[in-house]
């Protein structure tokens, strides 16, 4: 343990918990008793604000952490991540503008608000919510699993037994979290993302160009990463060719293209299904803000990519960690000078702490609208709708640090796996709802279902060297021999159940609900009728 | 302005939005080492330029996207959100 790294760190820490507080103030409302305030913020943040806001919400910790540790470990394909975030822009600008028009004309707050609404189903609205909800909680728990990684390094574990004792500072980290989301709703990351993106920016930008140039220039990085996955690959050819260990490359082989494409392409499709995407891009001013920050967010993808190449930085720099996720903070640690390691530490724990806060208040918001509203309390006011998802998101997020402190890690990223697969099932109904009626629900529902239970099944299925199951997100496409990401090959069959599905309902004349939007709805945007500016232009800070 | 179709508009915005979403999945095109630049692979590289080449073409999609909009609500009478004087 360093003293000057940990007081760096925790006068940052205890800046941003300041600001977390102080946050229900920003722009303040009237009160902050109802949904609209509490769970999106007001709905009035601008290209700014939203920018650092959205980039909080993809961009995290755990992939601060896991991305460069994919590399580090040799896998190459982990590299995805860069297509993918470039993918994934387009998509948002063509269908999410759609999102925000209607979600605002009838005050949606959640996905599954739109396929209840669209579809007059609260059968399917409660599957979306259920779905976001069981996908996001294991996401919440892999931001922890980014802190604690982090909190390992800078030598803040005790090596007590007790495993509340031993991550005693991430709990306390977790304490503070929630009690500012609960106090300032999305306020608080939103404006937490400011420092966080700060941070990171500056910590990415001085490791970049820092340490390879200590270390020797980029030329001399790959060649060294290289060298060190073909002498891995020269000693391990037996295990490889018997299929025990993966082979190790700086360039994926044609065999792992199709790998390659469908993960990023699964990704970005899956990303903004995510309930706390939706409620970043709901928090806008207007729809205009959606599509320009669909163009200005690829900055971030840029600081993604030369992060992932920090494992290969982390090969050549000679740091040596049995765990592949530590690669990247040892590198700090052994890299940068104490206080500077304090900055880079702070800047992943709080890039922990804005995803774990909007991810926890949009699975809230989900449970008070889709099953507590929806199911169990019809009448609720919205002040009591806000208690009610205030309460929840505080046992979203101490649901997620139990799962991390007492069960395994393996566990968590196993479902953040499934998580993927899972949500991505949502698709149909969301984006397809977006642009036609012409979808059955029962045959959405019946897609959405076929398709949960073949991708768990597959995911289930697949064996790493190390796991008997859940041994990665690839298995080979039916009939073939080439891999491809396990929640394309579920979609595909969701899509194929849904459109027979509608065919054979439509031919039934089954009834297929009321669908309470119209059109026009789908193009408004804020001060036409019905969708009021909820701030006044003077409000500062755009 | 008087009010003109968007149709058009709208069939360029797509188009424009298409390359950014199939280049970067067609990993054949460029998972190979050579030639290298600044000590970076190919593949490295060549990601990296993918990204502002992508946000050329969503930023010029913002702006067709914008006109077009423009003149939806031209044609369908709705205020011009720009002529408002609003910070949009």
């Amino acid at each position: 343990m360093n003293a000057v790294a940990v007081t760096v760190f925790a006068f940052l820490f205890l800046l941003v918990t300041v600001m977390g507080f102080a946050a229900a103030r920003w722009r303040r409302a009237e009160a902050l008793d109802n949904l609209d305030e509490w769970g999106l913020g007001g709905r009035g943040f601008g290209t700014f604000i939203a920018w650092f806001l959205i980039g909080g919400d993809i961009y995290t910790a755990y992939t601060f952490i896991a991305v460069p540790a994919t590399l580090y470990a040799g896998s190459v394909v982990g590299f995805f991540a860069v297509p993918y975030t470039i993918v994934v822009y387009p998509i948002i600008f063509a269908f999410l503008p759609r999102l925000w028009s209607v979600s605002h004309r009838h005050g949606f707050v959640t996905p599954a608000d739109f396929v209840q609404g669209r579809y007059g189903s609260k059968g399917l609205g409660l599957a979306v919510a259920v779905t976001g909800i069981v996908a996001t909680m294991p996401y919440i728990a892999l931001q922890l699993v980014g802190m604690q990684v982090v909190l390992q390094v800078m030598g803040l574990q005790s090596s007590s037994d007790n495993w509340f004792v031993k991550d005693l500072p991430l709990f306390i980290a977790f304490v503070i979290l929630a009690a500012y989301t609960y106090s300032s709703g999305l306020r608080a990351p939103a404006l937490i993302a400011f420092v966080k993106d700060t941070l990171i920016y500056i910590v990415i930008i001085v490791a970049v160009i820092y340490i390879p140039h200590h270390i020797g220039g980029w030329a001399h990085i790959f060649d060294t990463a290289k060298s060190s996955f073909s002498d891995f690959n020269t000693t391990n050819a037996d295990a490889i060719a018997a299929g025990k260990a993966q082979g190790k490359g700086i360039i994926p082989p044609p065999a792992a293209h199709w790998a390659y494409a469908s993960l990023a392409l699964g990704s970005a499709l899956a990303l903004f299904m995510y309930p706390h995407s939706v409620t970043g891009v709901l928090s806008t001013r207007s729809r205009n803000v959606i599509r320009r920050n669909a163009s200005l967010l690829p900055a971030y993808s840029f600081l993604l990519g030369l992060l992932a190449l920090l494992g290969f930085v982390a090969i050549a720099a000679g740091v040596k960690v049995t765990n592949p996720q530590q690669a990247v903070p040892q590198l700090f640690e052994n890299e940068f000078s104490p206080w500077f390691a304090g900055v880079a530490y702070a800047a992943i724990v709080i890039g922990a702490l804005v995803p774990a806060a909007i991810m926890s208040i949009a699975a809230a918001n989900l449970w008070t609208r889709n099953i507590y509203k929806a199911f169990i309390k019809p009448d609720a006011t919205p002040a009591q709708e806000a208690q009610q998802s205030k309460l929840i998101s505080l046992v979203v997020k101490f649901g997620a640090l139990i799962f991390v402190l007492a069960l395994s890690k393996d566990f968590a990223i196993n479902l953040q796996l499934l998580g993927g697969v899972w949500i991505l099932q949502t698709l149909p109904a969301i984006v397809g709802g977006l642009y036609t009626r012409w979808f059955h629900r029962w045959a959405l529902l019946a897609g959405w279902a076929a398709a949960m239970i073949w991708g768990t099944w597959l995911a289930y299925d697949v064996a790493s060297p190390t796991q008997a199951h859940f041994g990665g997100p690839l298995t080979n496409f039916p009939g073939t021999q080439t891999k491809v990401y396990i929640a394309l090959i579920a979609f595909g069959l969701n899509l194929i159940v849904a459109v027979v599905g509608t065919l054979v309902l439509r031919a039934l004349k089954v009834a297929d609900g009321v669908d309470v939007t119209r059109l026009e709805d789908y193009s408004v945007d804020a001060g036409d009728t019905g969708v009021e500016a909820e701030l006044t232009p003077e409000t500062p800070l755009h | 302005m008087p009010a003109r179709s968007s149709r058009a508009l709208w069939i360029v915005v797509g188009i424009l939005l298409l390359p950014p979403i199939v280049v970067p999945l067609l990993v054949g095109l460029y998972a190979k080492e050579d030639p290298t630049l600044w000590g970076f692979p190919f593949y490295y590289w060549f990601q990296f330029l993918l990204i502002p080449c992508a946000a050329a073409f969503t930023v010029t999609a913002y702006y067709l996207a914008k006109e077009a909009v423009r003149r939806d609500r031209a044609a369908k009478g709705l205020p011009d959100l720009d002529a408002r004087g609003e910070r949009r």
